[in-house]
């Protein structure tokens, strides 16, 4: 058993366990959309429209007789996609930033902790609404801006690994061994430093859901009739007299997300035991 | 002490400059032109070239960015180019409902945070514990718009106790600092149950126990206080986190305040109006850094220790 | 004009005691919602704004006031007479009229009014274009001097951009008229305007000299109006539900079945000033190919909107004006509703074949367009049927969504192919403006600038002499504009609004083309 690796081990736990089969379900899901549902998401049926939860409609139906469950699961796919995908971007720039800046010091690393204060004196919603304005609304739009709101977060995580990294035995091992740099980088500091990295990036992915939700609510982010939790939300507000249901249905499937990628990102941080290296630059 | 305050507020100046250019700079790459809404439609490009020259945006942007600051700096946020009065004025309508809004929020989720925090450590692992760091988690990770919305549904329109919008009476307020409030509950009494299990294992508290004195009483008098460090600190830091939610916030319950005029202004591109908000609220977090530094300084006794 | 900052946190924090007293809503206080499509006027100021709000109608009287069958009816004018050959006018004043700051309202006043309206040289200042020279006969006579005839003076007048402001004030203000200060002769005072939030307007009590149709004419019976500017119609209903605010003067259709259920709520219809339209842009492939308009025109289907998006109210549009003016009385043949079977003909014809997908296909080129829309929950609704609708006639139309207040920005790139749009207005001048040649990209959406048309626009905006060659004119500039299908029409609204039945006494017979100054002076409180 020892030797599985951690993010297996952590599915072992009871939280860890329900969490982690939560995510594998709705990647699932998303995933097999098109196998998965009787109805197509964009297709209307007028007078259906507004239908509450029944046999036919599980979840019931939006302001255009879409059977929400559909549009549910399809929105997993855009949500997770681009929330992923921006956190993904973000994680690797910040990466190549956070690694140059504690590796080569001196002006870099004052330029790159400067630019990470300044993104750290702006909320990230305000970051990202900003950016969506110049680059303008749809999902690339947004996956820019999700990318550049966290960039600071994974650029200084990095930086701080690599820099108590540095120091170490091993690496000054290497060095008087003769590497060089991009060996030194590429083989000992950055696989060390990934762990910590990776597992802030998923708690982030949480977070990122969230905001990409926000967007959305917003009207900015995936474009009709493609379905997103934010825009299922956004076009659900208008209604939450009227079909409660088209609102509660996609924030409950976002909360539950996010709470589950947050209990099994702790499992994970347990398994892997890395609780200090994480809380030193939080 | 007093040389540390200094050289901590020396520090801000750079990055006040930095984020300053920032602000100035990237509402330039916005597409669309608030000329272009003042302007009548198929006007000469002479009398688009006047309009430019009486709001200054025919000189060079650095030569823009020099004036900007020279007037910000004296206190002069200029006139909102399609709301036609002075920015400030705006700003002075809407800074008082964001201020309480988010003074309000951040109260509420110190007093709850603190008091779940304390309970959930108290019983640690046990029932009360799990029911609280359970209820909190879902508080965080419901976006803050949607929460805002399900409590409008039921306060407000199911059971008619508050009012749905707006700020025409205090009740008002009560819906909005929950949404916030609620989010960032969470957060506090996560950091206040971790660090009351962390200090509670110190010497100082086995010292205490061998003394006699209640446990409960060591816990709140003495563990406690050693736990509120970091809850201070993050918080101060958590400023601009608050003022970020107070943005969707205040859209969803039509109120006026900062986020609102900020959302407004950036859609029609009145720069001058966008540049004083995002100013406003850089600096908010800003001071909340700083105030955090502070915090520590103060409270901590090994930091106040190498200090002094 | 700058004031200091420090001043201003100061003012700040005065304000903040304001915040703590607590409002209790008082008899004779009415609390309004503003039109969802007149949240965020940035002024008062009727010469220079583009965008107006109700309040402004009740801050400013006009010369004439229009009754609900768009007939012309004494104000601050007493009566008028026009020179047979329609080269001058003839206004005689009401006496004993004064502007809220004290001055006197006389013919020197509107002739100073006149005179910086003029030159303001705003995007309002055709309407009083025709206006050679204003002459001060006696004191409460004005004659216009005509630099043509316009047979539509009665109707600008009537409009609210042509309040009568008090000039010399608006001298002096400059651009802080309409946004600190603001001085009319109207029913209602400006007590407090924040901009996108709230105006509160304080009766007049001297006011004596309310329109004709109004039972009452001064003063109004309620002594204090608020407005409330709240940009989502389900926030704004969710108020007046429950008791937040009394009247809401824009209910969308699909929220009547709702506010029918609430017993103590009412409903108040007026006929529509609205129109939705499709425009499309003529310049951009495949729609610089008139079949491909047409057939993008009449595949929209405006009785399944009507129904579905709409809940019934309202009536369909087949031309571009709304049915109540004359002008919209074009031949059949010229009147666009929809007929799939013709779009798929033509699109066919066009060499577009239906593909596999039900997507159409030319050259192996996929026939997908862009489709603009605006933010507000209704535009998207309404514009994801359209998207619907075109692809049922094998048209893939891709969904971008703007900020209401950029779009125009967006449109003035000329990029757009297919937008889901509406205006309020009504006269037939609407044509010129969205379909003027010099107005490309916006208001020109359609980027429609055509020879034979722009001929036509001139006979119908400055070649008529009379009311009856008007007509005539802007009936076939109009019915030009149709057959080149520069847009599809979609539906026309009725005037919907709402309040609360236990609160507010609404006037039974409302003799106006909207919930205006006439209206407010008869709308009662309860006790």
């Amino acid at each position: 058993m020892r030797t599985w690796p951690a993010p297996l081990r952590a599915l072992r736990q009871t939280t860890g366990g329900l969490a982690g089969g939560w995510l594998l379900l709705v990647a699932a899901a998303a995933i097999l959309a098109p196998h998965l549902t009787p109805y197509a998401y964009d297709v209307q049926d007028l007078p259906q429209a507004y239908q509450p939860v029944s046999a036919a409609h599980w979840l019931g139906t939006d302001e255009f007789g879409r059977d929400l469950l559909t549009r549910l699961i399809y929105g997993a796919r855009t949500s997770l996609t681009v929330s992923a995908t921006a956190i993904a971007v973000s994680v690797l720039c910040g990466m190549v930033l956070g690694a140059a800046a504690a590796w080569f010091g001196g002006w870099p690393d004052r330029a790159v902790t400067v630019a990470v204060d300044l993104t750290w004196s702006f909320p990230e919603i305000l970051i990202a609404l900003i950016l969506v304005a110049i680059i303008g609304p749809g999902t690339t739009g947004v996956m820019v801006a999700i990318a550049v709101a966290y960039l600071a977060q994974f650029t200084r995580l990095t930086r701080a690994q690599i820099m108590t990294l540095k120091g170490e035995t091993f690496v000054e091992a290497a060095r008087s061994l003769g590497a060089g740099t991009g060996h030194i980088l590429f083989r000992h500091l950055l696989p060390n430093a990934l762990a910590p990295v990776l597992v802030s990036a998923m708690l982030a992915t949480g977070d990122a859901i969230i905001l990409e939700a926000t967007l959305g609510f917003f009207g900015l982010g995936a474009q009709p009739p493609v379905p997103s939790w934010g825009g299922m939300m956004s076009a659900g507000s208008a209604l939450v007299f009227k079909a409660p249901w088209a609102i509660i249905f996609p924030g409950l499937a976002v909360a539950i997300t996010v709470i589950a990628i947050n209990l099994y990102g702790d499992a994970l941080i347990a398994e892997l035991d890395i609780r200090q290296k994480l809380r030193r630059t939080a | 002490m007093i040389a540390y305050l200094i050289r901590r507020i020396l520090m801000l100046v750079p990055v006040f400059l930095a984020v300053s250019v920032v602000i100035f700079s990237i509402l330039h790459f916005i597409p669309g032109d608030p000329i272009d809404n003042l302007l009548k439609i198929g006007s000469s490009p002479e009398a688009r070239a006047e309009m430019e020259v009486r709001y200054g945006l025919d000189r060079p942007l650095p030569v823009q960015y020099g004036i900007w600051l020279s007037n910000v700096l004296r206190g002069d946020l200029g006139t909102a180019i399609v709301a036609r009065r002075p920015v400030a004025d705006l700003i002075a309508q809407a800074l008082p409902h964001s201020l309480w809004l988010g003074g309000l929020a951040l109260l509420f989720s110190t007093v709850a945070g603190v008091g779940l925090g304390v309970v959930a450590a108290l019983n640690r692992d046990r029932w009360p514990d799990r029911a609280i760091m359970g209820g909190v988690l879902l508080g965080s990770t419901m976006p803050s718009f949607w929460l805002g919305l399900i409590l409008m549904l039921v306060f407000s329109v199911w059971l008619g106790w508050l009012p749905v919008s707006g700020a025409r009476s205090w009740t008002a307020l009560v819906l909005p600092v929950l949404t916030i409030g609620l989010g960032g509950t969470a957060l506090v009494a996560r950091i206040t149950r971790v660090s009351m299990i962390e200090a509670s294992g110190r010497d100082f508290v086995t010292l205490l126990h061998a003394k006699g004195l209640s446990p409960l009483r060591i816990q709140l008098r003495h563990v406690l206080r050693h736990a509120l460090i970091p809850v201070v600190t993050i918080l101060a830091l958590r400023i601009g986190w608050i003022l970020g939610g107070a943005v969707t916030v205040e859209v969803v319950f039509a109120r006026p305040g900062l986020g609102t005029l900020l959302i407004k202004s950036l859609s029609q591109h009145d720069y001058p109006v966008v540049q004083a908000c995002l100013l406003m609220l850089a600096m908010a977090v800003m001071l909340g850094t700083l105030l955090g530094d502070i915090l520590q300084a103060v409270m901590d006794p090994r930091v106040r220790a190498a200090l002094a | 004009m700058t004031f200091s900052f420090r001043k201003t946190l100061l003012s700040a924090s005065v304000s903040l005691t304001a915040l703590l007293a607590a409002q209790a809503v008082a008899a004779q206080e009415a609390i309004f919602v503003m039109a969802t499509n007149e949240v965020g006027a940035p002024t008062y100021n009727p010469i220079k704004a583009t965008m107006l709000n109700t309040a402004t109608g009740l801050i400013f009287d006009r010369l004439v006031s229009q009754a609900a069958d768009l007939s012309y009816h004494p104000w601050l004018a007493e009566s008028w007479e026009e020179a047979p050959d329609g080269m001058s006018w003839t206004f005689k004043l009401k006496e004993g009229v004064t502007y809220h700051n004290g001055e006197p309202f006389n013919a020197a006043a509107v002739k100073a009014w006149i005179e910086l309206f003029k030159a303001a040289q705003g995007e309002n200042a055709y309407m009083a274009e025709a206006i050679a020279s204003v002459e001060v006969v006696d004191d409460h006579t004005v004659r216009f001097i005509m630099s043509r005839p316009e047979p539509n003076l009665l109707y600008n007048l009537s409009s609210t951009f042509m309040g009568v402001v008090e000039p010399k004030s608006y001298a002096a203000l400059g651009d802080d008229y309409g946004v600190t200060e603001v001085y009319g002769t109207g029913a209602f005072k400006l007590e407090s305007f924040a901009i996108g939030q709230e105006t509160v307007l304080v009766r007049n009590d001297d006011y004596t000299w309310g329109p004709a149709e109004a039972a009452n004419h001064g003063p109004a019976k309620v002594a204090l109006l608020t407005f409330r500017e709240i940009p989502e119609d389900s926030t704004a209903f969710l108020e007046l539900k429950t008791g937040g605010v009394d009247f809401l003067l824009s209910v969308p259709a699909d929220l009547i079945g709702e506010i029918e259920k609430e017993p103590d709520l009412a409903i108040l219809t007026l006929p529509g000033q609205d129109l939705w339209y499709m425009p499309i842009n003529v310049t951009k492939a495949p729609f610089d190919d008139i079949r491909v308009r047409e057939a993008a025109a009449k595949a929209i289907n405006q009785q399944e909107i009507l129904a579905a998006v709409f809940g019934g109210a309202g009536a369909v549009a087949d031309t571009f004006l709304i049915s109540a003016l004359p002008e919209s009385h074009v031949a059949d043949s010229a009147k666009i509703s929809y007929d799939p079977a013709r779009a798929n003909a033509l699109l066919d014809e066009a060499g577009w074949t239906m593909g596999p997908d039900g997507i159409r296909l030319k050259d192996g080129q996929p026939l997908k367009v862009s489709l603009w829309t605006q933010s507000d929950s209704i535009f998207r609704r309404l514009t994801e049927v359209v998207q619907a609708q075109l692809k049922a006639v094998g048209i893939d139309a891709e969904i971008t969504t703007f900020d209401s207040s950029m779009i125009r920005d967006q449109y003035k790139t000329g990029e757009q192919q297919l937008a889901v749009r509406s205006y309020n207005w009504d006269n037939a001048d609407i044509v010129d403006w969205f379909f003027g040649g010099d107005r490309l990209g916006y208001p020109n959406v359609s980027m429609f600038n055509d020879p034979k048309a722009e001929e036509l626009r001139a006979a119908a905006m400055t070649g008529a002499k009379n009311s009856e060659e008007r007509v005539a004119n802007f009936t076939a500039y109009h019915e030009y504009v149709l057959t080149q299908f520069p847009m599809a029409p979609i539906y026309q609204p009725l005037q919907v609004m709402a309040y609360n039945a236990d609160r507010l006494i609404v006037p039974a017979k409302i003799d106006a083309p909207a919930f205006g100054a006439a209206a407010f002076l008869d709308l009662e409180v309860k006790e």
